[in-house]
């Protein structure tokens, strides 16, 4: 019994201590519940209140990891959590993806019609943001787990926000099924990986020499089915499915985080589970798991990249314009060595501006000008040079074309492939790399369609439209980053690699 | 340092943001603007002109005068060493005649777009843009700042092409862009495998620490460049760099590095250079446009309004052509010397077979742009030789093609302003109309098909001189094949004059439909300052070639003997690795 009791102090110890790295989290954490409780009151002012408290919230937590003094450094909780440099560029995102969901949330028509659940909404994307930040300092399976089930069921309700219109119901409906579905998948998958170590600190070199020992085919199949996990998460070939219909139903800023938030920290995930493949003892032995991801990403590039050539929604075109952005990022974590993640990182910035800038933008035609097919973007353009022009810039940053930050990060991948490829030699390397670079040809073909519409057909109505002055400066500020971070890269880039050298 | 290159790039663009500040209505205003803007440009090129040394001009590192080098982006990438980017921008004998023809036509297209009604200011933002870029690409030295200017190329034609252009204008647009981005892409490829595998010697100097304790000296270059073959430098202070100079210098490339000559590593039974090269040269290729990736080309013609035609054809083109100057074959000569003949063939298809369409064609905008599929093969044919008259040839042909195709297309443009067509067989006899107009098309025709005195000459007499001289001197091309090619100037002047004889000799008629619209006046002022200058243009550098020669010749005899030398060294020492 006492030395239960010991055990049990040194472990409360241990957490308190820890408590101190985990500042951002609880500080979510607090704002969450407060947003929940504030909710609560019948009052018009509170109410109006609660998205500036979430932005508060989330703004404070920006800051702190900015200023990153909290950090203790290390491993904490009992070997659950760790607070490095990637969790803090990687909390650095999610922050700034929660601000701009908010800011988007605000001009946004549909949300501000909402009779009920505002408050729930500003406090679930709260909620989320939380879970990504763990799912970055998660190196146990289980704490993986628990993370990714906070991000879902978030997920869930944030979907159901519109919950009047038919599509948001559907959306909501097919996103649980599959996501429990990948989620149990997930779960039995860790399950083998716990029979074959003991262990579920997959970061540690001991799991992976516990794994050389075990069945060679069973770990395999386990690692396959653990990944359905996280490719539900980044929505990556063949967990994609819901993709579509979500993008579909989901209030645009929700898209936006989608499309950016759960697929970065997926990423930051996959990057820790996939780092143990940079010693080549791992790498050549399991050569069937490097295999599987080639071809995952292959696939999913491909599929992403030619499905979206059939969409007529410019809703469903950025969701399969997100599945390939996913095979992107995938085909960039085959690319192992010591220097792959700061590649990564800066592409992962740069989505987020791209993808906000052109959901912002389809936020604004859908709500302000009915654009729900691609044929309405007619003549936009010419009422709206700014619209169009920024729409423009964005589109062509995801396309990969210079002189926009979006060329900077395939660059920086294809480059990080090639010297994966020429140290060594894997063909598969070489093909994805030359996939990846080919499905930028294809890519452009279905971006340029917007501006295509935009630019080269002639609306002739005479309605006057205009956007609202905050819309102009959203829209300026998303693509800024773009066109300075295409000139400067290095300034991101030092400081990515200062971040992740910095704590280990 | 003077900053007279810079100068010439950035001055479309200035006019660029001064036309972004100004309020749209002001169209008038706005076509001063550009006007200026291209003038400045014009101005420069010539003053640049006038004080490039051709005599000074071998080739290499010494050759680039007016020299400007900053660092642009730089960034390490731990034992990966540092990569760096450069705004490295210099001229040589190659450059300096892109760069005239681009002054030249730059004035001459915005003098022809003055008729534009659509959305003037945007259609002069777009203009101006494309000027920088294009004048962008031929002055980079550094692949990333070439390769930024090669794309950026696309985005203003795409629009011009598509908001500008003719009833199946969005199409035509459309298929431009995605030909020459595949292209771009293409050169991606390489590019990446290049910086990842290059170090710039210097600095690389300068981050061992070397510069500190000797100084720059002769020979801390070749040291730098020994110690990397022998393999003793470390990862990360390899400094990889995107410098055109460097990647000329196989003595740059990291050992082991997979572009390495002695890397040894095959893909698809041909050693990796060889693949690089490939993928270049169909980059370029797409951009020449070479048969049998030239399809974009008549399409984009046919739908451009007249004045992008002229640009495209005039400049955009030359690119290509350029690009396989500057960088295809000095970096990969021993490829250049191994696919000798692929090259060289693909030039005589294109001039024979755009010859062949040009004579099946009806509407003469079309004809127009086969003939310059015709023209630009010559170019392929004198660089495949690699003898030194057919490298000056190729660049006197881009040059002079620029000038008189520019002139083609304006004659082209004339018509269709006044008839709102431009078929063939609706017009006949329109030298009792017009003879002024009809005047200007003799000379525009006879000096693309080549007739002595002028420019169009010079340039298919080199390229022959280099084709039959090859086999004796380089031993790369066959003779066969420039004998071949001497019948696409037999079909040029069959197209030429069969179009001459059916448009405008015999009795005025002109189709019954089009009378209505028709108003055959002949040509007016702003049309004469257009053609009157080329003209005199094409005829001066007919009789007096050496205005240009003088300024390519040393630089094209430094190109062949580097890339002829080198080239075959280099391709004993590929071939070598594969019979291991």
């Amino acid at each position: 019994m006492k030395e239960q009791a010991a055990l049990l102090s040194e472990k409360i110890n241990a957490i308190l201590t820890g408590a101190g790295s985990l500042l951002p989290e609880l500080l979510l954490a607090g704002f969450f519940l407060l947003l929940v409780t504030l909710d609560l009151f019948r009052s018009k002012t509170i109410k109006q209140l609660l998205p500036w408290l979430a932005l508060t919230g989330l703004f404070s937590a920006f800051l702190l990891q900015i200023l990153g003094g909290y950090t203790s450094g290390g491993v904490q909780f009992l070997n659950l959590l760790r607070s490095d440099g990637l969790a803090r560029y990687g909390g650095i995102l999610f922050s700034a993806a929660g601000i701009f969901t908010i800011l988007l949330s605000l001009q946004s028509r549909f949300l501000e019609n909402l009779k009920e659940g505002k408050g729930e909404y500003y406090a679930l994307i709260l909620m989320l943001v939380l879970g990504l930040n763990l799912m970055a300092k998660s190196i146990n399976l289980i704490m993986v787990f628990l993370a990714i089930e906070v991000v879902s069921i978030a997920s869930y309700i944030l979907t159901l926000t519109l919950k009047h219109e038919k599509r948001a119901v559907e959306a909501g409906l097919k996103y649980i099924l599959y996501g429990t579905l990948s989620a149990g998948v997930m779960l039995y998958g860790m399950s083998f990986f716990y029979g074959f170590t003991g262990s579920l600190n997959y970061t540690e070199g001991t799991f992976w020499q516990a794994l050389l020992q075990a069945d060679y085919l069973l770990v395999t199949i386990a690692t396959i089915l653990l990944f359905a996990g996280f490719f539900f998460k980044i929505s990556a070939a063949p967990f994609h499915f819901w993709v579509p219909d979500v993008y579909q139903g989901a209030p645009m800023p929700i898209v936006a985080l989608f499309s950016t938030g759960p697929k970065m920290a997926g990423i930051i995930v996959i990057l820790r589970f996939v780092a143990a493949f940079s010693d080549p003892a791992v790498a050549s032995y399991f050569d069937d798991i490097l295999w599987f991801l080639g071809i995952a990403a292959l696939a999913t590039l491909v599929i992403g990249n030619f499905t979206a050539l059939w969409q007529k929604t410019p809703r469903r075109l950025m969701a399969y314009s997100s599945v390939s952005h996913a095979g992107f990022l995938l085909m960039a974590l085959l690319a192992f060595g010591a220097n792959y993640s700061s590649g990564v990182l800066f592409y992962l910035s740069v989505l987020l501006f791209m993808n906000y800038g052109i959901f912002l933008f389809l936020q604004i035609t859908e709500e302000n000008f009915g654009v729900t097919r691609l044929e309405h973007f007619t003549g936009l353009g010419y009422k709206v040079p700014f619209l169009g022009v920024m729409a423009l810039l964005y589109l062509l940053s995801l396309t990969g074309l210079p002189p926009l930050a979006g060329f900077m990060g395939k660059l920086l991948i294809f480059s990080n492939v090639w010297e994966a490829y020429s140290s060594s030699g894997q063909t598969m390397l070489l093909v994805l790399l030359v996939a990846g670079v080919l499905l930028t040809g294809v890519a452009l073909f279905y971006y340029i369609r917007i501006p295509y519409y935009l630019f080269f057909k002639r609306n002739y109505t005479e309605e006057n439209l205009v956007i609202s002055l905050s819309n102009k400066l959203l829209l300026g500020f998303f693509a800024l980053p773009l066109l300075v971070l295409f000139f400067k890269p290095d300034l991101l880039l030092h400081w990515i690699e200062k971040l992740l050298a910095q704590t280990l | 340092m003077d900053f007279i290159l810079s100068s010439l790039i950035f001055s479309p663009l200035l006019a660029a943001l001064v036309l972004l500040l100004m309020p749209a209505r002001l169209q008038k205003t706005a076509k001063v603007v550009a006007l200026l803007g291209s003038l400045v440009q014009l101005v420069l090129a010539i003053v640049l002109y006038f004080r490039f040394d051709g005599a000074a001009a071998a080739n290499g590192q010494q050759g680039y005068q007016f020299v400007e080098k900053l660092n642009w982006i730089g960034f390490s990438l731990g034992s990966l060493g540092r990569f760096q980017i450069e705004y490295f921008v210099g001229v040589d004998g190659i450059s300096i005649s892109m760069v005239l023809l681009t002054g030249i036509i730059g004035v001459i297209g915005v003098i022809s777009s003055w008729t534009i009604k659509k959305n003037v200011k945007g259609y002069f933002l777009l203009y101006l843009l494309l000027l920088t870029s294009v004048m962008g690409c031929f002055l980079a030295l550094d692949f990333f700042l070439f390769y930024l200017f090669f794309e950026f190329m696309l985005l203003p034609m795409y629009f011009l092409i598509g908001i500008w252009g003719g009833p199946k204008r969005e199409y035509a647009a459309i298929k431009f862009f995605i030909y020459t981005l595949v292209g771009s892409l293409f050169i991606l490829i390489v590019m990446i495998g290049l910086y990842t595998s290059v170090i710039d010697p210097l600095a690389t100097a300068a981050q061992l620490g070397m510069l500190q304790t000797s100084g720059i000296n002769p020979d801390t270059i070749l040291q730098v460049q020994q110690s990397l073959q022998q393999n003793v430098i470390q990862g990360a202070d390899l400094v990889r760099t995107f410098s055109i100079p460097a990647m000329m210098d196989p003595a740059n490339f990291i050992p082991g590095s997979l572009l390495h000559v002695l890397s040894g590593t095959m893909l698809w039974d041909l050693p990796i250079r060889f693949i690089a090269f490939l993928l270049l040269f169909a980059g370029f290729a797409i951009k020449v446009p070479s048969v049998p990736v030239h399809t974009w080309l008549p399409d984009a013609h046919v739908e451009a309004p007249t004045p992008i035609s002229v640009l495209l054809a005039a400049i955009l083109l030359k690119v290509g052509g350029y690009g396989l100057i500057r960088i295809v074959y000095p970096i990969f000569p021993d490829a250049g010397a191994y696919f000798a003949v692929l090259v060289g063939g693909l030039g005589v298809l294109s001039i024979i077979y755009g010859a062949l369409c040009a004579l099946a064609m009806n509407d003469l905008k079309k004809l127009i742009a086969y003939s310059s599929v015709s023209h630009m093969g010559f170019v392929l044919l004198g660089l495949a030789s690699l003898t030194s008259e057919g490298v000056n040839g190729a660049i006197y042909m881009m040059f002079s093609h620029g000038i008189i195709s520019a002139m083609l297309f304006l004659v082209v443009g004339v018509i269709y302003d006044r008839a709102h067509d431009r078929m063939i067989l609706n017009f006949r006899g329109l030298a009792k109309r017009m003879p002024a107009y009809t005047t200007f098309v003799v000379i525009a025709f006879f000096a693309s098909l080549g007739l002595p005195g002028f420019s169009g000459f010079i340039a298919e007499l080199l390229v022959l001189v280099g084709g039959f001289s090859s086999p004796d001197i380089t031993g790369l091309l066959p003779r066969w094949l420039t004998i071949v090619a001497v019948f696409g100037l037999l079909l040029a002047a069959a197209y030429y004059l069969w179009a001459l004889q059916r448009m405008f000799f015999g009795k005025y008629w002109i189709f019954p439909e089009l009378r209505e619209k028709a108003t055959m006046s002949d040509l007016n002022a702003r049309e004469y300052l257009m053609l009157v200058p080329l003209a005199i243009l094409a005829f001066v550098f007919g009789i007096f070639p050496h205005l240009l020669l003088d300024k390519i010749g040393m630089t094209a005899q430094g190109f062949t003997e580097l890339v002829l030398r080198s080239g075959q060294e280099q391709l004993q020492m590929v071939l070598s690795t594969i019979v291991k």
